[in-house]
């Protein structure tokens, strides 16, 4: 378990785990076969470039103002198969699996924020949480208006 | 309505027609397969393309009488014509030289894999020929696929042919005598279950050719469905072949006994009349 | 002015129609109360698959038809897809020229005994019509009298042949034999055009034959319809598969010109929740096929349907309730509808889920599968519901199911038939390298011309709009019909 012992600590991690999405992202979208998918790659890069660069801007001491208002959950991504990504993978399968990956990002700062003592590091957390969490959403409601469309 | 240009039965209930489809000839690989019917109150079944002449516009199905559908087939005459036959379905095979195959058929799964062998033969692979059944009776084509094997062997359950034993044995027999660069498994699902997991052992490449259930056969009932390294495949468009090693064969072999007491009735009351 | 108000217009003026808005006085019209179509009863028709409703007879008929006000600006109009003039077809009803009615109908609308009976007319046509947006009251019924127009020729055999331009010898080809394959047919063979219309399955009429049940749309209604087509010299070619049994371009080289691409959304979708692939689930293309399409109801057929007492069948649009109603002829103790979302916001027809209910049908609203169980030869026993609440509407405006915790329940289930929604079938999408597709699959057209990014192919229906009805994919042909007769006159042009 990773120990953190200050701020930065926390946000080279999140940064690490935001770069990690963008290189996995970056490579599937080299790979999609269909073109559409392909660019709904793309956009996730420049979702979680975003990511990473406000992460980046928060270590370097600038303050957000931003209210961890509570998002809605949908929990579609809870009750699916986890599926890996293939080059050949459908839209619908893009979602998914985009979902799952949020779901389990937005796990790990609940998580981390649950664990933290310090209120600082505590909001940071919960800051991130909530940026995956409208992410996950975002695909859910996607997947909602165009894949369950008759539910 | 297609018609019935030639017609030879191999063995008491396997038999081989040549159809006029001069479209799907000219149109068809190794590895497609066709949907066939018989009459309004037919069902629709799927049968592989074991050959096809283009410049003659005819296309050869080896079929094993299993149930309704097919006994119905064995009864037609040439000269007669058969409903409704449309294809070619599924994916091509991928041909390659790949250097060493080996070919395990099992059954009346020898019949589709006939052009896959011819083709790989052709592709410039050495063909190690595996021809196993139950018993001499089920073991067809032989002359057939010998023309394109570098070796050809026969395994029997019974013994009252060739090898006694299962094509599981046979297949070990081979892996240990010479390296194996890729297998293709074709015949019933418990057989193609038990095959792969001989080769996945060795670690060989290997391509299965499922033979579910299936409706329409264009992609749009999902009533062929196999999981695939998880993920939901449809047999019609996605296949016939896939990765061995990644089918989940109980579940394929659950869906196959779906109306397994259906059908079972229904073949009783039509040999009957 | 737009050339078809100038002719409703001109037409609306004539005697015959003048006269008759003077034969009863709109006050008298608008005290008629709205016909009620006479149904079989529930308890009988939910063990047959007899069609459910009876249809109007002529003197209920005339009646309905006089409640038309036959208004100076019909808005009823602006409600149908393929702008069927509603107030003419209604007064010829009136004024008991049945022949007159359906060949009026039959202008603008190549089916109307199937649209008469399947359009959602509730929020087509008759939300339009005066009654509904000013009296407040219940509109004219549309639908149900042009089912009678449509009903009536065909019973009399009155058959008119329509208008049909010299034969011009041009090839064009039609790829799917369902509503909009059809549709455009028509209207290109009208003009002249050598039209093949070419199917994949064994039989014509696509998702009217395979999907739409007997006791809502009987297959020798479409049978009749696709012989008056194919008196007009329209050719079909069952069991071809266009993309596999043939290419683009050796039909090309066969002389065909142009093409339409109606291919449909056929590709089933599934849930991807653990136990789906379990024997006894199906999705509802499989089931209402196997019914519809390979008659596995009736004893002398020998498609075989699995169909249990407990079935669930997921989905609350048209496709669920035809499967739903399906299972209880089938038999089904139980039969219920699993709905994620609540009753208001079920996509479905008013009329089939009244009749559902009417049937017996069970509905859960707000509810969702998560898991299925099996017993030890994969047969489905059981499966875990969980139940949702409706969030506060997001950004798009609608409310979201959202799951309750420790809400899930097991319910016993021998049968479930998943029907959530489906997506185009992307076999053509997958032969035309070049043509451009959405991210969803579906085939990228202009709106106007329904014509896709390769210039001779035009494409209209659920292969361009998803998943979407009878009507929709009936006035997308209609488009492109008119449209690629533009294309290959310019064409023709170019090359003497």
């Amino acid at each position: 378990m990773i120990n953190f012992n200050s701020i930065d600590d926390v946000l080279n991690f999140a940064i690490a785990e935001e770069q990690a999405a963008i290189d996995l992202y970056t490579l599937l979208a080299e790979k999609a076969v269909n073109p559409a998918v392909r660019k709904t790659f793309e956009d996730f890069i420049q979702e979680e470039t975003r990511h990473r660069d406000k992460l980046t801007q928060m270590k370097e001491g600038k303050k957000f103002t931003l209210q961890p208002s509570e998002v809605q959950e949908m929990k579609i991504s809870d009750y699916t198969l986890a599926i890996k990504p293939s080059p050949d993978m459908t839209y619908a399968d893009a979602l998914l699996y985009a979902m799952n990956k949020e779901k389990a990002a937005f796990k790990l700062y609940t998580h981390l924020a649950a664990r933290t003592k310090a209120p600082e590091l505590k909001k940071i957390f919960l800051l991130l949480a909530q940026e995956e969490s409208n992410h996950k959403l975002h695909f859910e409601i996607e997947y909602d208006d165009h894949v369950l469309n008759e539910d | 309505m297609n018609k019935i240009i030639d017609k030879e039965f191999f063995s008491s209930n396997v038999f081989k027609l040549v159809i006029e489809a001069p479209e799907i000839a000219k149109a068809r690989k190794a590895g497609h397969f066709v949907i066939v019917r018989i009459g309004d109150k037919g069902e629709r079944i799927p049968l592989t393309i074991t050959a096809a002449d283009p410049l003659n516009g005819t296309i050869i199905l080896v079929i094993q009488c299993v149930g309704v559908t097919s006994k119905k087939l064995s009864l037609l005459e040439i000269g007669d014509f058969i409903t409704d036959v449309a294809g070619p379905l599924g994916h091509a095979t991928h041909i390659e030289n790949v250097g060493t195959l080996l070919a395990a058929g099992g059954g009346v799964g020898v019949a589709p894999m006939l052009p896959i062998v011819e083709a790989m033969k052709k592709a410039g692979n050495r063909v190690i020929t595996i021809l196993a059944a139950r018993t001499k009776d089920l073991i067809i084509l032989e002359e057939q696929i010998k023309q394109y094997s570098d070796e050809l062997h026969i395994w029997t359950d019974d013994g009252t042919y060739g090898n006694k034993g299962l094509v599981t044995q046979g297949m070990e027999e081979i892996i240990q005598k010479e390296k194996i660069n890729q297998a293709v498994i074709i015949g019933p699902a418990v057989m193609m279950k038990y095959a792969s997991l001989v080769t996945k052992k060795h670690n060989i490449p290997s391509i299965a050719s499922l033979n579910t259930i299936m409706v329409d056969g264009t992609g749009m009932c999902g009533a062929c469905r196999v999981s695939v390294d998880g993920k939901t495949k449809f047999v019609c468009v996605d296949g016939p072949e896939f990765d061995a090693h990644k089918v989940d064969f109980d579940e394929m072999l659950f869906r196959l006994n779906a109306y397994s007491e259906q059908e079972k009735i229904a073949y009783e009351q039509y040999l009957k009349q | 002015m737009d050339e078809s108000l100038i002719i409703t217009e001109t037409e609306r003026n004539q005697d015959w129609r003048a006269e008759l808005r003077k034969t009863l006085k709109n006050k008298n019209r608008t005290a008629i109360p709205r016909v009620k179509m006479p149904e079989v009863d529930p308890q009988i028709r939910n063990k047959s698959f007899i069609e459910v409703n009876d249809g109007l007879s002529e003197d209920i008929a005339i009646r309905e038809a006089q409640r038309c006000l036959d208004c100076v600006d019909p808005t009823c109009i602006t409600g149908c897809p393929v702008g069927i003039n509603i107030p003419k077809f209604i007064k010829k009803i009136e004024s008991k020229d049945f022949a007159g009615a359906i060949k009026t109908l039959k202008e603008t609308n190549v089916l109307p005994a199937v649209c008469g009976r399947v359009c959602p007319q509730e929020v087509q046509c008759e939300k339009q019509c005066f009654y509904t947006q000013k009296l407040k009251k219940q509109p004219v019924a549309i639908g149900y009298l042009e089912r009678f127009a449509a009903d009536y020729e065909r019973k009399n055999g009155l058959t008119s042949t329509p208008e049909i331009s010299e034969s011009n010898g041009i090839k064009v080809a039609i790829v799917g034999s369902g509503p909009a394959g059809l549709t455009c047919a028509c209207d290109l063979a009208k003009m002249g055009y050598d039209i093949t219309v070419f199917e994949a399955l064994h039989e014509i009429g696509g998702v009217l034959k395979y999907g739409i049940p007997e006791f809502r749309l009987p297959n020798e209604i479409i049978d009749f319809e696709i012989n008056q087509l194919k008196k007009i010299g329209i050719k079909f070619i069952p069991n071809f598969i266009v993309g596999k049994t043939i290419s683009f371009d050796d039909l090309k080289a066969q002389g065909f010109v142009s093409f339409f691409v109606g291919s449909g959304a056929g590709l089933p979708n599934f849930m991807n929740i653990p136990g789906e692939n379990f024997v006894g689930i199906f999705s509802s293309n499989e089931y209402l096929t196997r019914v519809n399409l390979m008659g596995a109801a009736k004893p002398d057929y020998d498609t075989p349907v699995i169909s249990g007492k407990n079935v669930a069948v997921i989905g609350g649009g048209n496709t669920a309730m035809d499967s739903v109603r399906t299972a209880k002829r089938l038999g089904a103790e139980r039969a219920m509808i699993i709905y994620r979302r609540s009753k208001e916001e079920m996509p479905a027809r008013v009329e089939e889920v009244k009749h559902a209910e009417e049937e017996g049908i069970e509905f859960f609203m707000l509810s969702n599968p998560i898991q299925y169980f099996a017993d030890d030869k994969g047969r489905v026993k059981q499966m875990k519901v969980q139940k949702m609440i409706l969030g506060e509407p997001d950004a798009s405006g609608r409310r979201r199911p959202v799951p309750q915790e420790g809400s899930e329940y097991i319910v016993d289930v021998d049968t479930v038939v998943v029907s959530v929604g489906v997506s185009p079938n992307p076999l053509i999408a997958q032969v035309l390298k070049d043509i451009n597709i959405s991210k969803w699959g579906t085939i990228v057209v202009d709106e106007h011309k329904m014509q896709s990014s390769i210039e001779d192919i035009f494409a209209g229906g659920d292969i361009v709009r998803g998943g979407a009805t009878v009507i929709l994919a009936m006035g997308d042909g209609r488009k492109a019909a008119a449209a690629m007769h533009e294309y290959i006159q310019q064409k023709v042009k170019q090359i003497f």
